[in-house]
Formats: C-alpha cells, structure tokens, sequence
C-alpha cells in the first residue's frame, strides 16, 4: 500500500511553502526526510495527515484520496504520525490514550496488544499515569509513538521523536525505532536533523529546500551531494568552491 | 440562631443539586468545543415552560413531561450546534454572539407562547413538606431534584471516565488535533456533547419548574447562574459543578438568612469574582478539561 504524492504545492498566502514536491513510499521501507528550517517538512507531513491542504497536486495512500479524505479517517486508512512537540491528550492517562487510539484508529479493542505497545516503549510503569504531567520528556516522545502504534498503521511519520533528548535518550530511541521497522513490518517517513540518525535508520533519504526536493537517494549519497551540503549542512559551499 | 444557619446549610445544599442540573451542560459544551452557550439558561427555561404545559393544558405531572422537555431541548442544542459548528474563525467568541442571539430569540419565544406571567406548579405533592430529625425542612421537589441532581452528575462522570465516547470526548477536548489523527470524529463527539448538555438542561428544565417559579426573563438569569458555577468549578470539571454549585447554594441561603434576600444573587457574583481574582482556573480546574 504505497504512498503516492504528486506534484504537491502549499501556498500560504503569498508563501510557497511546498512546490511540486513529488514522493513515492515504498511498503516497508525506512525514508529520511531532511532539509533546513523552514524547508517544508512538517508541512509535507501535515499535507499527508490531512491537517493542510494542498493547493495544487494529488496524494494517494493506497486506495485513499489523502486531498479530499477527512483527517480522522487517516489513521483508518493505515497512517499514523507523531508531532514534533509531543501532544499527548492530557485529560488521559497513558493507556487511555492507547486505547483511543486502538479503538478509533484501528476499530478494534484489544488490551493485550495495548500492554505490548506499552512494554516495547519501556511506559508500562507509567500505564495509569496522567499524560499532561507525569511523563519525562523522552516518557511523552514514547507516549506519541506509541499513539500511532495502537491505530495499527501501515505509514509511520515520525517527526522530530529524537529532538530534545539526551544522548544516551536517542541511542535508545533510535534502537527503539529501528526494531519498529523490523519487528512490526511498517513502512516509515523520519523527520530528523540528525545525519547520523538518518544514516543508520533509513535506506532512502529525502532533501527539502525552500519547499522544493533537491536530492533523493541513499543517505550516503545524498550528503554528499554538494547542493544538499550547502543547503542543508551549510558546509558545502566552500569545497564546491 | 444556629438552627436557622444549619437549615441554612442544609436548603443551600439541597438547592446545590439542581443548580448542577442547570449548570453541568455548559460546563461539558464548554470542555468539549470552549464554547460558552449563552442560550443555555432558555433551553432550561424552555423546558420549565414545556412542563407547565403539560400540567395546566393537559393535567400531566411535570415529572412524566420530562421525556418531551428532554426531546424538544435536545432538538434545540443539536440545532444551535448546528449553528454554533458553522463558525469557522473565532470561534470562541464568535459562539458566545451567535449564543447569545439565540438566547434572546428563545426568550421573545417564551414570551410570545406563554406570555410574561409568572408560573409555577399546583401539584400539591412537589410542595409537600420533608423533615429530617425535626430540623431540617424541604419539599418533596426539592429532595428529588438535588438527588437526581447527584445521580446525573455522578453518571455523567462515570460516562465520561469509563465509556468509549466519554473518553473521545475528553480525547477531543485534550487536543482535537491528534485525537482526529487517532481516529476520533470530533464532530460525533460535539454531537453527543449538544445531546447530553440538551438532555441534563430538559430535566433542569422540568425541576426548576417544580421547585420555583418561572417567567420569561429567568433565562439568562440561569445562565449567568451555570456560568458563574462552571468558572468557581474550574472550567469543564464535572466533579468540580458540584461542589461549585452546592457553595452557591449555600451562600445564598446563608445570605438569605443573615442578611437579606435582596443580596442573594450578589452573592453568587462576589464568590465569582473572588474566585476570578484568587484562583482564576477555579476550584478544580484545568484550562480545557472535561471530566
């Protein structure tokens, strides 16, 4: 069930925040998508998500029409995303956010797989715990993961998870996330800054840039492309010189 | 003297209970949408209305009118919905203009169907007098009302903490956001709300009507009654309309009786803007919680 997005444009006023972005995902592989502030990113994730919509283009996952279809019919559909500033629903614990999560998202109820869910985010000591209070910031990273694991998608977008946490806090995230590919099969888009982070988790790496793609390859590939370096490493510039 | 402060206490906290009838709808529109419906205290009144109808047109106990009150305010909150859910920009304070509107309209209704006189109910039963211990008075009406008033909060707590829409709705309230993206229909869970707010004001409606009486202008009394219990409660917290409604209460009969009955209305203000002023989130609140 791939995802399919073509010629996708994003005008915000007089902004063009996205142009003709095109972007095929493929199942079950691993796509980091990178690029400077401002580039376009989590505006491409919010197009895909159903929270902004595009002005011009189509976008497909599967049979679902992503441009018209409503927003909470995405994670029906097998799309689950996380934000970059955890948005836990803070009214709930932590397994009353699963469990919404399951019973909306995937249609079913199933409390063994929320308990799965739990243990393989290291939450489970943190089951009953208030979502807006209790959680250590790597606790809510986890809790938004795990959110998008209990709609059972087929689409993970991870958006920034590692951003904010401590070293030793990604190493283990990022164990965390490369499991999740293997173990549980799911195709998944990686928005990080992190060169190393993309180099380990992804075998196809994205490049944004004033809301075009400039680079699409392997990770190794595409860092070394002197135009991604300038744009995005900022230290291109001088050996393209 | 302390008897009439214990009697005091114990009318404050009887009428304590169906000030939470009146006040729990707007508190779970307020949690779910952070729309404050200014027509709420018509729909109540529009329902009182409902039951004298019942009585004096066709010799109906306004207890057994209460499914018809329930379903013409529910048709009412699902059409200011309707209305309300239109709002696209501003919606905070556009609804409170838009509700307000409303309000108004379904006063000039009231006023237009039942004319300005005063009424209230002649069934000897719901003024038949209720002793406790020889010291503690009431009426019949009163005691069903605050215990309906405790069963339906303690009910709509528990649908809200263990039911599977009580939980989107709450999910909804949290963050629209990423409960959509987990699957929830805010919509469904707004509808619902409307309903149940609907369903509480109907039987607020009909208690009201057994308890005191009724005229056209009582509306936006009522609402700015529940609006002031909602804020002392903390804005969306169920637990928290009953407590807040039971200080109400009890302060104005303490007013009553050590001061004067002209005051009891201002004493619900000063508690309001005390609490404004000390504990702006409320008693219980959070901004935004429902539960």
């Amino acid at each position: 069930m791939p995802l399919r997005l073509e010629n996708i444009s994003v005008r915000f006023g007089g902004i063009a925040a996205l142009t003709g972005v095109n972007l095929e995902v493929a199942d079950d592989s691993v796509v980091g998508l990178v690029g400077p502030n401002g580039a376009g990113k989590t505006t491409l994730f919010n197009v895909i998500s159903g929270l902004v919509r595009p002005t011009e283009g189509s976008a497909r996952f599967g049979d679902t029409d992503l441009v018209k279809g409503k927003i909470h019919n995405r994670a029906r559909a097998g799309i689950g995303r996380t934000f970059q500033i955890p948005q836990p629903l803070h009214e709930l614990t932590v397994r009353e956010n699963l469990m919404v999560a399951q019973r909306f998202g995937a249609g079913r109820i199933d409390p063994s797989r929320i308990d799965e869910i739990l243990d393989f985010l290291n939450l489970t000591h943190k089951a009953d715990a208030q979502a807006a209070t209790d959680l250590a910031l790597s606790e809510q990273k986890a809790l938004e993961v795990g959110k998008a694991l209990a709609t059972e998608p087929k689409l993970l977008m991870l958006d920034e998870v590692l951003a904010g946490l401590e070293t030793s806090g990604k190493r283990a995230f990022m164990t965390m996330l490369a499991r999740l590919h293997r173990e549980w099969n799911l195709a998944m888009i990686v928005i990080e800054h992190d060169i190393e982070t993309i180099s380990r988790l992804c075998q196809r790496c994205v490049v944004l840039n004033f809301g075009k793609v400039i680079a699409d390859g392997t990770p190794d590939a595409v860092f070394r492309d002197p135009e991604v370096r300038r744009s995005y490493t900022g230290t291109g510039a001088a050996e393209h010189a | 003297m302390s008897e009439l402060v214990l009697q005091s206490l114990y009318a404050g906290l009887l009428a304590g209970g169906y000030y939470a009838l009146i006040a729990l709808g707007l508190t779970l529109i307020f949690g779910t949408m952070k729309v404050i419906n200014l027509a709420h205290g018509e729909m109540v009144l529009l329902a009182a209305y409902i039951a004298y109808t019942a009585e004096s047109v066709y010799g109906i106990n306004p207890v057994l009118a209460i499914p018809l009150a329930v379903a013409a305010v529910v048709l009412t909150s699902v059409m200011v919905y309707g209305l309300v859910s239109r709002i696209r920009q501003d919606r905070e304070l556009n609804s409170l203009i838009l509700t307000f509107g409303i309000g108004i309209v379904l006063t000039n209704f009231v006023l237009m169907v039942w004319s300005a006189d005063i009424r209230s109910t002649n069934v000897p039963w719901f003024n038949e007098p209720v002793v406790i211990g020889e010291a503690f008075y009431s009426t019949s009406a009163q005691v069903l009302f605050f215990l309906a008033g405790l069963g339906l909060t303690a009910a709509l707590w528990w649908w809200l903490g263990r039911s599977w829409y009580g939980r989107a709705l709450r999910a909804v309230a949290s963050n629209r956001n990423a409960a959509m993206l987990m699957g929830v229909n805010p919509r469904t869970t707004e509808v619902i709300s409307f309903v149940i707010a609907g369903l509480l004001a109907g039987i607020a409606g009909v208690a009201l009507y057994t308890v005191a009486v009724i005229h056209p202008d009582l509306g936006h009394n009522l609402t700015i009654k529940a609006f002031v219990i909602t804020v002392l409660a903390g804005l969306g917290s169920i637990p928290g309309v009953l407590v807040g409604a039971m200080l109400i209460g009890v302060a104005e009969y303490m007013t009553i009786t050590l001061a004067s009955s002209a005051l009891q209305e201002l004493t619900g203000m000063v508690m309001f803007l005390l609490v404004l002023f000390i504990r702006p989130s409320g008693l219980f609140g959070s901004r935004g919680r429902v539960g």
